[in-house]
């Protein structure tokens, strides 16, 4: 510690603390406008300057400086105050004016020190900037006119979300921040540079002209696209959400957020929500009342209690962890049935099977803060980024900031591949349990195996005849990357699971699991295993039982219990399997086979279209409850907005309904809570006061277990390309299809080549293309790139329109043809 | 200035063998960006778009960094220069001396302005400020050949003179 004096104030800080961080400690405010606690120094603007006793003669930036013992420091002197005002004098020569019409108003920091060190005139003149405006994207809107040349929207991109769409360019007078070729902006669209721009140089264009800043109301609430669990802030007025507000305070992302978090919000208050219920009558749905709807609802649920088994029902891991109770207590409680599952059934598997059997709890060992505390991160596939885009930033700053070690093993290239030191293992497609079984036989062959691990003897046999070979790379390679993960003091594997990924299966966790048991790297800090489900409750999903315990269906089983009538009624809360299931056709045909569906939705997706019932559900900005992240963090979820139409929550909807059916009844969703916290063990003790704004890491007991793995042997097609599914970087599930920002950067279907494929089936980047597997076929557009290598391609599963899973039917890979339409 | 707004860069097509060898020069040499950079507008006689690609995928910089730093260098061109390049002096003694009739007098010749190229590549023509031999104002060179005390008939001498020397 060093100990100094602010301002007479005796203060003791960190000793790699700068002058500003010493101020801030002591509730001490210096004004900044180039310096971010997220960012490196820059010391660009001089806003910072204050007075040090041992340097006299000089001001001294504070943001830059850092702190030695016995520092005397002066924040406010007039010398200072002239100084600064003088910096504003100069900043505010060539910015314009134009407040009155500028989003940053209010929330702009230069206008605020302006109004703070009351700069009413100014001793110089000169021409105003004359940049032209970027308006060629409907997201971020680049006026550089108003730049005050801070750097942070650079840094951030470069330093944080790793993508480096930003640079000084020219020299001189000409300088400015620009793009590449001084060109539009074409990047992510994470919005992190509108975030941090400290003025109105870089805005949200969906927000433009909307309200004024201070004229929002700021909800905190959790983002409820995957299962990163950022929080986030709605701004809200009249009853809309109309922004995200950032809060550089907010949770472990200390407010980042990605494209989906920041720009995904308007399904909130989409057009196409459903606002009334819909009954189906003469074959087709028609406007009804609650009363009405709910009333077949019931009947048919009612009925259901004298044949449970034929009855099943599916919910999304976006509902809130109180819904997911009062759902699974209606369905295998009062009426009975364990035909209870969520997303398809295997996206979850890694999870409720896996990690069940290798540590005895359905949940990641470790938790997000562990990425930063590691030597080194194992990556299994490099969408990893793509599927938790926060989490990628985790991985950007531990990597480039703290040095950790990245290895990737990946069917494909992709960002993450690319970061300074990552080296990458590319295996062929499915052969993910084949490689970690090899890797677990590398540790024990080359002697690397911790001492007195139990079930070794099981696992040496069981891995006995795995090869670098079966994952199609080199034994160098595996036998390399065996001894880098285990010398490394702390190593931390990262699996993604959702329904993109049916190869990401138990057996996967297992087999990631047993090389992290295997060298130790279980139950430390910074170590052991962090599997990523999809959505943002897909933890509490598996934490409150939404899957088959006994005899029950799996969803895949539903399904086909809905095909061949066993199934009677079956009720969707949210899931959307004509779109995200397997096999679209098998699916479409047993929900219309189906005697009676009843879904709960905010959109008439395609699957309610195909429903007898179909009842609008409110988001969650319309909602209080928690969500549980990936890493185990139960959160509030906070209501921000009225429910758009007559939409009612799951919770609403399945309160009622367990009323009506003779089950229980609960006055508001806390009180489900309460419930949680003493049935469910993880959350014993918990109340949703005591959640705070920061959320609870709920405790987990490990007891890691060898549990041998089995490879399913993947035999490539000769003249077939194995198809990859997965997530684009802009979406999630299938509901970001309804917010503009991921619908503007990522609108449709598409299906990713090779240069090498591309070239020799004579296709070019957007041509329209035919894929064909063995049980169908689509046509989408065709993106050519360098991430996928030669024999495969690559598509995302999220659209309605030629959705990738009418020619999938669960296999970890498809063998596909792909030809110019 | 002296760079090209994005939409000025001709899409011509560029043999990138010369600057892969160039980058393989200096492939694991730390700060490498810069030497790799002079390699090219040396070789290529600026720095093609292309090769901007390239280079940001073999060293993994960003392309705008890359951007950044050839606006802020005057060394490097963005787009195709003359074989001869035009400079004449527009410095205070210069100026003085009448340079901006000179200046005017080249671009009625050439049919191009400042820091802007003919269309068959054989002049660029740039306004500089002092060349440091203020004694011969106005001045003007031509690649490394430097003309004293112009007049505007020289304008003419010198353009008839450079037409008739090679392109190569
Ligand atoms: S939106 Fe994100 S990726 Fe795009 S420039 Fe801004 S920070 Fe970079
Ligand atoms: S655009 Fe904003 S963040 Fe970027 S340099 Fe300008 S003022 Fe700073
Ligand atoms: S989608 Fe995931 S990573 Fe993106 S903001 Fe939401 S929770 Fe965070
Ligand atoms: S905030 Fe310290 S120099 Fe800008
Ligand atoms: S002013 Fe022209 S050479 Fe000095």
């Amino acid at each position: 510690m060093v100990n100094l004096t602010i301002n007479g104030t005796q203060v003791a800080v960190e000793k790699d603390a700068t002058i500003y961080d010493a101020a801030k400690a002591c509730g001490i405010k210096i004004p900044i406008l180039c310096h971010d606690k997220k960012l490196h120094p820059f010391g660009g603007c001089r806003m910072c300057l204050v007075e040090v006793e041992q340097m006299k003669g000089r001001l001294i930036p504070a943001c830059t400086t850092p702190v030695t013992e016995g520092m005397i420091v002066q924040t406010t002197t007039d010398e200072i105050v002239k100084a600064r005002k003088l910096v504003l004098e100069l900043l505010l020569l060539k910015h314009p004016i134009d407040c009155p019409v500028c989003d940053a108003a209010g929330d702009c920091d230069l206008q605020n020190l302006t109004f703070e060190y009351k700069v009413n005139t100014n001793r110089f003149v000169d021409e105003k900037f004359n940049h032209e405006i970027d308006y060629d994207n409907p997201l971020i809107e680049r006026d550089m006119n108003r730049c005050i040349h801070c750097g942070k929207c650079a840094r951030i991109c470069d330093e944080i979300v790793s993508y480096g769409a930003y640079t000084f360019i020219n020299r001189g007078i000409e300088a400015k921040m620009g793009t590449e070729f001084d060109g539009p902006l074409n990047c992510e669209f994470c919005g992190s540079c509108v975030s941090v721009c400290p003025v109105g140089a870089l805005n949200s264009r969906p927000f433009k002209f909307k309200a004024r800043w201070w004229a929002l109301q700021k909800t905190k609430s959790v983002c409820s696209y995957c299962g990163t669990g950022c929080q986030l802030t709605l701004g809200t007025k009249d009853g809309k959400v109309l922004t995200t507000v950032y809060d550089e305070n907010q949770g472990f992302h200390n407010g980042q957020l990605c494209t989906r978090g920041r720009f995904g919000y308007q399904f909130v208050n989409s057009a196409k929500r459903l606002t009334t219920p819909l009954v189906k009558k003469n074959g087709k749905l028609q406007e009804a009342s609650w009363e009405e709807a709910l009333e077949v609802v019931t009947s048919r649920l009612s009925a259901g209690k004298s044949d449970p088994a034929s009855v099943a029902a599916l919910a999304t891991p976006r509902l809130t962890n109180e819904e997911l109770f009062l759902f699974e207590k209606l369905f295998r409680g009062t009426i009975g049935t364990d035909n209870i599952d969520h997303s398809a059934g295997y996206a979850h598997a890694a999870l409720t099977k896996g990690a069940k059997a290798s540590f005895g709890v359905a949940a990641s060992p470790s938790e997000i803060a562990d990425i930063q505390k590691s030597n080194l991160l194992l990556v299994v596939k490099s969408d990893a980024y793509e599927t938790h885009p926060v989490i990628g930033f985790e991985m950007n700053l531990g990597v480039k900031r703290k040095g950790i070690d990245l290895r990737i093993v990946s069917d494909k290239k992709g960002k993450l591949t690319r970061l300074p030191g990552a080296k990458t293992t590319v295996h062929t497609p499915g052969s993910e349990v084949a490689l970690f079984n090899a890797l677990c036989k590398s540790i024990i062959d080359q002697g690397l195996a911790a001492e007195g691990v139990a079930g070794l003897a099981e696992l040496k046999a069981a891995v006995a005849d795995a090869t670098a070979e079966k994952a199609g790379v080199t034994a160098e390679e595996i036998a390399a990357l065996a001894k880098d993960y285990a010398a490394a003091e702390k190593a931390l594997i990262i699996l993604p699971i959702g329904l993109g990924y049916p190869g990401h299966d138990a057996a996967l966790a297992n087999a990631a699991a047993n090389l992290a048991i295997l060298t130790g790297k279980i139950g430390k800090e910074g170590c052991g295993l962090l599997i990523m489900g999809e959505k943002n409750n897909s933890q509490g999903a598996a934490d409150l039982g939404i899957y088959p315990k006994s005899t029950g269906l799996s969803a895949s089983a539903i399904i086909e219990g809905c095909g061949n009538g066993n199934i009677k009624t079956l009720f969707v809360a949210g899931e959307n399997p004509v779109v995200s299931y397997p096999n679209r056709q098998k699916v479409e045909k047993a929900l219309e086979n189906v005697e009676f569906m009843v879904v709960a939705d905010l959109f008439l997706t395609e699957t309610a279209q195909l429903a007898d019932v179909v009842l609008p559900a409110c988001s969650f900005a319309e909602k209080s409850g928690t969500f549980t992240s990936l890493g185990r963090r139960v959160q509030m979820v906070r209501k921000a907005v009225p429910a758009v139409g007559l939409a009612k929550s799951d919770f609403e909807i399945l309160n009622t309904l367990s009323a009506a059916i003779g089950g229980a009844r609960y006055n508001n969703q806390a009180e489900i809570f309460t419930e949680i916290a003493s049935t469910v063990p993880a959350y014993q003790g918990l109340t949703q006061g005591k959640l705070g704004d920061e959320g609870v890491v709920l405790p987990v007991t490990v007891s890691a277990k060898l549990v041998p793995a089995v490879a399913k042997a993947v035999a490539p097609v000769a003249g077939k390309l194995a198809l990859l599914t997965g997530s684009a970087l802009y979406h999630s599930g299938t509901m970001s299809r309804f917010g503009e920002g991921p619908m503007y950067v990522c609108p449709t279907a598409y299906a990713e080549l090779s240069m090498a494929d591309a070239a020799s089936l004579k296709i070019a980047e957007g041509d329209m293309v035919t894929v064909t597997s063995a049980t169908g076929s689509v046509q989408v557009a065709a993106k050519v790139g360098k991430r996928v290598p030669q024999g495969t391609v690559f598509a995302p599963y999220h659209f309605g329109e030629g959705s990738v899973n009418s020619i999938t039917d669960g296999a970890a890979v498809t063998y596909v043809t792909v030809a110019k339409k | 200035m002296s760079n090209a707004p994005a939409e000025e860069i001709p899409a011509e097509e560029i043999d990138l063998a010369e600057a892969n060898h160039i980058i393989d020069k200096y492939l694991t040499l730390p700060g490498n960006l810069m030497p790799v950079l002079q390699g090219i507008q040396d070789s290529y006689g600026y720095v093609p778009k292309p090769t901007i690609d390239l280079v940001a995928e073999r060293l993994n910089v960003y392309p705008s960094q890359i951007y950044g730093v050839l606006t802020f260098y005057a060394q490097f061109h963005l787009k195709p220069r003359g074989r001869y390049i035009i400079r004449v002096c527009v410095g205070t003694a210069c100026h003085v001396q009448g340079a901006e009739r000179i200046v005017e007098t080249f671009f009625g010749r050439l049919g191009i302005g400042h820091a802007e190229t003919t269309p068959d590549l054989r002049y660029t023509f740039e306004k500089v400020a002092c060349l440091g031999a203020c004694g011969m104002a106005p001045l003007a060179m031509v690649n490394d050949d430097t003309y004293g005390k112009m007049t505007v008939q020289k304008v003419d001498e010198i353009v008839e003179t450079y037409n008739q020397r090679p392109m190569k």
